[in-house]
């Protein structure tokens, strides 16, 4: 009898669980239904165009995997910490894309973040006013951008001029066609990107917490390592994020910019478009998108973006 | 100082306060004047209220204190000694900010270890001073937990923690309670005032709300438009305002307008339209002739139905409205001129009650008015 | 403006004709486009009359490049062949071979006549109506240039370009672009997307041109390998070799003949050494199931005709495919034209049945070697 009633009592609670999820479950619906009109969108025309792209990789020309056998026939191997790694050329492109890339987003941090903090520091109509001046480069077209990098980087471009002018130099240095070239090309269209991210978690953080920490003892400098900075991670981690991913999709900077070992994946997958071996270029994508989602999820987990972001939102 | 000779002397003095003295402090931001020439002499371990309406310039004045605003004018002195050219870091003066201002990225032992840490304390130290204060807020074993897994009082009680865990000597409070119920909040101001009690620290008090500064202050400050209006002890604000501002500010006032005919003695005569002349004590610096409120407090007008008064300030009116409360009855009478008057009576047998409309003979104590 | 593969196409769609066209040019390049454009004569030959087989009615759908490209064909082709044939033009932009597999393998033909690259034709085997040369002008035609699939309907050459201010002779042909002794400076050459300049190699390494084709690849590459330290960049876009001659970044480049023209004759010191210059084309071909097939090849054989060659030959600097519009084009002009008569014998043309085998082998092998 006492069994009884306690499974009764049991079958009840379970019961009242239940319909409480079937609420929340509700709730939750509720918000989907908020945001199904841009997810349609997204699906429509963003969604289905790069899904079928992507999956050509797996049946263009016919269906299988050889499209990603390229990438991991080695060609050669190469030495590395004693270790003889296989080697060809789509993995060195996607080796020296990382580097690149990796190389873009620091310099932007080191850059963008002085930038950022001025900007969040001075009145927020001031700070519109400066906006403009991180934005600028936004309204100009990547190829201008670029050319204007060549007009400055040549052989008789304006730096080269000026050294030789000044009697510093008597040769030209060689900055066009560099690795070089191509940071300053893609750093130069990156900054706002790192810098925007950046100065809106700047901007949210609430200045009373600096305040406090002076109150409590903390001079500038301490106040900025032990809170300032901690709480601009978000902004550091969205923006490198950002930055980082960009980066890895670039394709006219170092195509202009570039020496002979600049290349990156989006050149080789456009080489491979315009040979019309799409299933190929969509390998080379997917591999590239997967390598970008990794290294989302290498991001939040590390840094825990996700627990920064809520607590520095309390 | 001339400043601290026009400043009452403070009642109660603590030991481990330091003093305060804000020497014709003003602040402007541009056309703005946050505060405006105050004033105002805080003894070691007097616990003081900053009191006003929003916009008044109570955080402006702690913020000049802490020293995250520079004044325009004046001069701060703590323990006789300016601290215009001392830095924030340097003041050594614990702050409870308006929304707590808890470090989120830190735990709460973090948060409180961070003064100690500036401080160059040791580790094993910290720990320990950490536990105490800790004890002392009622929060024991909070250490690891962050900002956003507390309560809105319990945040409030490590904030506070955290400004006491370096022993300042000068607290500031900038509204601690005015995030939190009701129930809370008076909760929290008995725990508070127990602290104050305990620790000696002088505090100064923000707020907004007047009864919480009744209940917990030593000196009430009330402030309007950047001034100090009035500052007093909790009975004097409330028995003798000295302005309208603070008769309406702190508590329920009756205003009855008119002119002052004449003075005689300590006493004046107001001339009200409608009601006669209405006595009160005569307050320096008003000429007779010139335009006057007498103010009143609800609970000290005594209703009659016609019989003889034995008040010295008597009118007849109407009750245009009647509200029961419970412990008392509130009428809103109606008087012959056109103004109105409210007045509480209690619920008891032997006072008699009035129906809406009925005639209403009202008075009060000469004593228990004030001109202003 | 017309070159290989889909770089430039790409960058159209991205970034509009006028910045692939006009930002990779830069401001210098620009203006001497647009000024050997307006200094053309406007005194284009007249088209005698055509015979009555070309006549006919309805309409046909023709994908150009668009740009300056089509701006000539509309002179030269389409605008008198509206006239004179009754038949309507429908211009489509942007021939893509991915748009024309999707077309056909759909069933959904929208375009009859596409104007590509003969390796973009080869690489859609299957993919194109015959050509039916009854109604051609085949008399005056290279038979060479007469693909069962497709007909030329441009020729344009990859040449070698040289600034005439950096050495006391100049370069006569690819073993000179190769002696880095006799000619020192920075290279410039295209890169895999404009199919790598194996016939250059080798005829640098002493194969003379006319047996350079089936090229010996692994020859190529060794060749490659010596030349390689002074290419200082492997080009995508067309405008690039042309930039870098004029800002004086290399004084040696492989390009197209249509882009060194203008900056020449804007007065950059940058001349064409056609000696073993390669010759390329673009074609039309009629996509198979095309709605308007007969009008098609009508317009086809239109265009081939001499006056409608000479016309777009003088309207932008591309060769012709009809032998006798060289005898309706002026001297000067014949000139600058890698079919002018004197010209054409110093150039040999390209292989596209070899590429068509090879280009993917050779891109993937170019791949690795450039990474080395
Ligand atoms: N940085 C500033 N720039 C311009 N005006 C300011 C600034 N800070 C405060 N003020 C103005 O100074 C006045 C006093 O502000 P303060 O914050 O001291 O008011 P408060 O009494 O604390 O009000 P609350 O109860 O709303 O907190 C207000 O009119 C305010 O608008
Ligand atoms: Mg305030």
């Amino acid at each position: 009898m006492a069994a009884l009633t306690h499974d009764l009592q049991g079958a009840d609670r379970e019961g009242q669980v239940a319909r409480f999820q079937h609420l929340r479950r509700r709730e939750q619906w509720r918000y989907v239904l908020l945001l199904l009109p841009a997810v349609v969108f997204l699906i429509a025309f963003y969604g289905y165009p790069v899904a079928a792209m992507l999956t050509r990789a797996f049946y263009d020309p016919v269906p299988g995997l050889q499209n990603f056998e390229p990438l991991v026939t080695a060609r050669s191997t190469v030495e590395f910490l004693g270790l003889s790694i296989p080697m060809n050329a789509y993995i060195r492109v996607f080796w020296i894309t990382l580097q690149i890339a990796a190389v873009v987003t620091i310099v932007s941090l080191l850059l963008g973040y002085p930038v950022a903090y001025a900007l969040s520091s001075v009145s927020a109509s001031r700070a519109n006013l400066l906006m403009i001046f991180v934005l600028i480069p936004f309204w100009t077209s990547i190829l201008v951008r670029s050319y204007a990098w060549m007009v400055l980087l040549g052989k008789e471009g304006i730096i080269n001029e000026a050294l030789l002018a000044a009697g510093l130099r008597t040769e030209p240095l060689v900055l066009l066609n560099t690795r070089l070239a191509v940071y300053l090309g893609m750093i130069h269209i990156m900054l706002p990107f790192m810098i925007l991210p950046l100065y809106a978690v700047m901007r949210g953080i609430d200045r009373n917490l600096l305040r406090a920490a002076g109150n409590l003892g903390a001079p500038p400098s301490a106040v900025f390592r032990r809170i300032f900075l901690p709480l601009s991670l978000p902004g550091v981690a969205a923006g490198c994020l950002l930055v980082f991913i960009l980066s890895l999709g670039f394709y006219i900077t170092p195509a202009l910019l570039g020496g002979q070992k600049d290349v990156m994946v989006s050149m080789l997958i456009q080489q491979q478009i315009s040979l019309l071996k799409w299933g190929f270029g969509a390998a080379l994508a997917l591999v590239l998108l997967i390598l970008a989602l990794g290294i989302y999820a290498l991001f939040t987990r590390v840094l825990g973006v996700e627990r920064v972001f809520g607590s520095a939102r309390t | 100082m001339t400043v601290a000779a026009q400043v009452r002397t403070p009642e109660k003095i603590g030991g481990l306060g330091a003093r305060v003295l804000f020497d014709r402090i003003e602040k402007r931001y541009g056309p703005v004047i946050a505060v405006d020439e105050v004033s105002l002499d805080i003894a070691p371990g007097e616990f003081v209220t900053l009191l006003g309406p929003s916009g008044s310039g109570k955080t402006t004045s702690l913020m000049m204190l802490a020293g995250f605003e520079i004044p325009t004018a004046g001069e701060i002195y703590v323990d006789d000694d300016p601290i215009a050219a001392v830095p924030p870091y340097r003041r050594n003066i614990g702050m409870v900010f308006q929304n707590y201002a808890l470090f989120p990225h830190m735990t709460v032992g973090e948060n409180i270890a961070f003064p100690l840490q500036m401080r160059k304390i040791g580790r094993s130290e910290i720990a320990r001073q950490t536990r105490d204060v800790l004890e002392l807020v009622g929060l024991p074993g909070y250490e690891g937990r962050y900002p956003k897994q507390l309560s809105g009082g319990q945040q409030q009680r490590i904030a506070v923690a955290r400004a006491l865990v370096f022993n300042p000597r000068v607290l500031l409070m900038d509204e601690p309670l005015g995030a939190l119920d009701k129930q809370l909040r008076e909760h929290l101001q008995l725990e508070i005032k127990a602290l104050h009690d305990k620790l000696g620290v002088t505090i100064i008090y923000v707020t907004h709300d007047q009864e919480e500064a009744l209940v917990m202050s030593d000196r009430i400050a009330v402030m309007n438009n950047g001034r100090i209006e009035q500052c007093g002890g909790p009975t004097d604000l409330y028995d003798e305002p000295e302005t309208r501002f603070v008769a309406t500010f702190i508590g329920e006032s009756n205003f009855i307008d008119g002119v002052l005919a004449r003075a005689d003695g300590a006493i004046g005569y107001v001339e009200a339209p409608g009601l006669g002349s209405l006595r009160a004590p005569l307050k320096p610096g008003i000429a007779a002739g010139s335009p006057v409120a007498l103010t009143v407090r609800p609970e000290k007008i005594i209703a009659h139905d016609n019989g003889a008064s034995s008040h010295l300030n008597t009118v007849d009116g109407t009750v245009a409205d009647v509200v029961f409360v419970g412990e008392m009855r509130r009428y809103v009478v109606a008087l012959p001129g056109g103004q109105r008057l409210v007045l509480k009576a209690q619920n008891r047998s032997g006072v008699q009650s009035f129906n809406r409309g009925d005639a209403i003979r009202v008075g009060w104590s000469v004593d228990d008015c004030r001109l202003v | 403006m017309i070159q290989r593969g889909l770089t430039r196409r790409e960058l159209v769609r991205r970034y509009g004709a006028a910045a692939a066209g006009v930002a990779l040019l830069g401001p210098r390049a620009l203006s001497s486009v647009a000024s050997a454009q307006e200094a053309t004569p406007v005194a284009l030959p007249e088209i005698p009359a055509i015979p009555a087989a070309l006549k006919g009615s309805g309409n046909v759908v023709v994908a150009s490049w668009g740009g300056a490209v089509l701006d000539a064909q509309l002179k030269a082709y389409i605008e008198p062949f509206q006239e004179m044939t009754g038949i309507t033009v429908t211009v489509a932009d942007g021939p893509d071979p991915s748009k024309v597999k999707a077309m056909v393998d759909t069933g959904n033909v929208e375009w009859d006549v596409v104007q590509l690259g003969r390796g973009d034709v080869l690489a859609l085997d299957g993919y194109w109506e015959e050509m039916d040369y009854s109604l051609f002008d085949t008399a005056n035609l290279d038979a060479a240039l007469m693909r069962p699939d497709s007909f030329a309907m441009v020729l344009f050459a990859e040449i070698l370009a040289y600034r005439t201010d950096a050495f006391p002779n100049a370069p006569e042909g690819w073993k000179d672009f190769w002696d880095v002794e006799a000619f020192p400076g920075s290279r410039t050459m295209p890169a895999a997307a404009q199919l790598p300049f194996l016939e250059g190699a080798v005829i640098a390494d002493g194969v003379p041109m006319d047996e350079v084709y089936p090229i010996d690849i692994d020859r190529a590459f060794a060749s490659f390998d010596r030349i390689k330290p002074h290419v200082v960049k492997w080009w995508e876009a067309g405008a690039q070799p042309a930039q870098m001659l004029t800002d004086n970044e290399v004084p040696l480049a492989v390009a197209f003949n249509g882009r060194i023209t203008p900056v020449k004759e804007a007065g950059a010191p940058v001349d064409i050494q056609w000696n073993e210059g390669l010759l390329a084309e673009d074609d039309w071909a009629i996509v198979k199931g095309a709605p308007n097939r007969e009008n098609a090849l009508k317009f086809c054989a239109f265009c081939t005709l001499p006056a409608p060659q000479a016309r777009f030959s003088m309207l932008i600097p591309y060769g012709f495919v009809n032998s006798k519009a060289a005898e309706l084009i002026p001297a000067d002009q014949l000139a600058r034209l890698p079919t002018a008569p004197e010209l054409r014998p110093k150039l040999f043309l390209r292989d596209e049945q070899w590429w068509a085998e090879n280009r993917e082998s050779v891109i993937e092998r170019w791949n690795e070697w450039i990474l080395e």
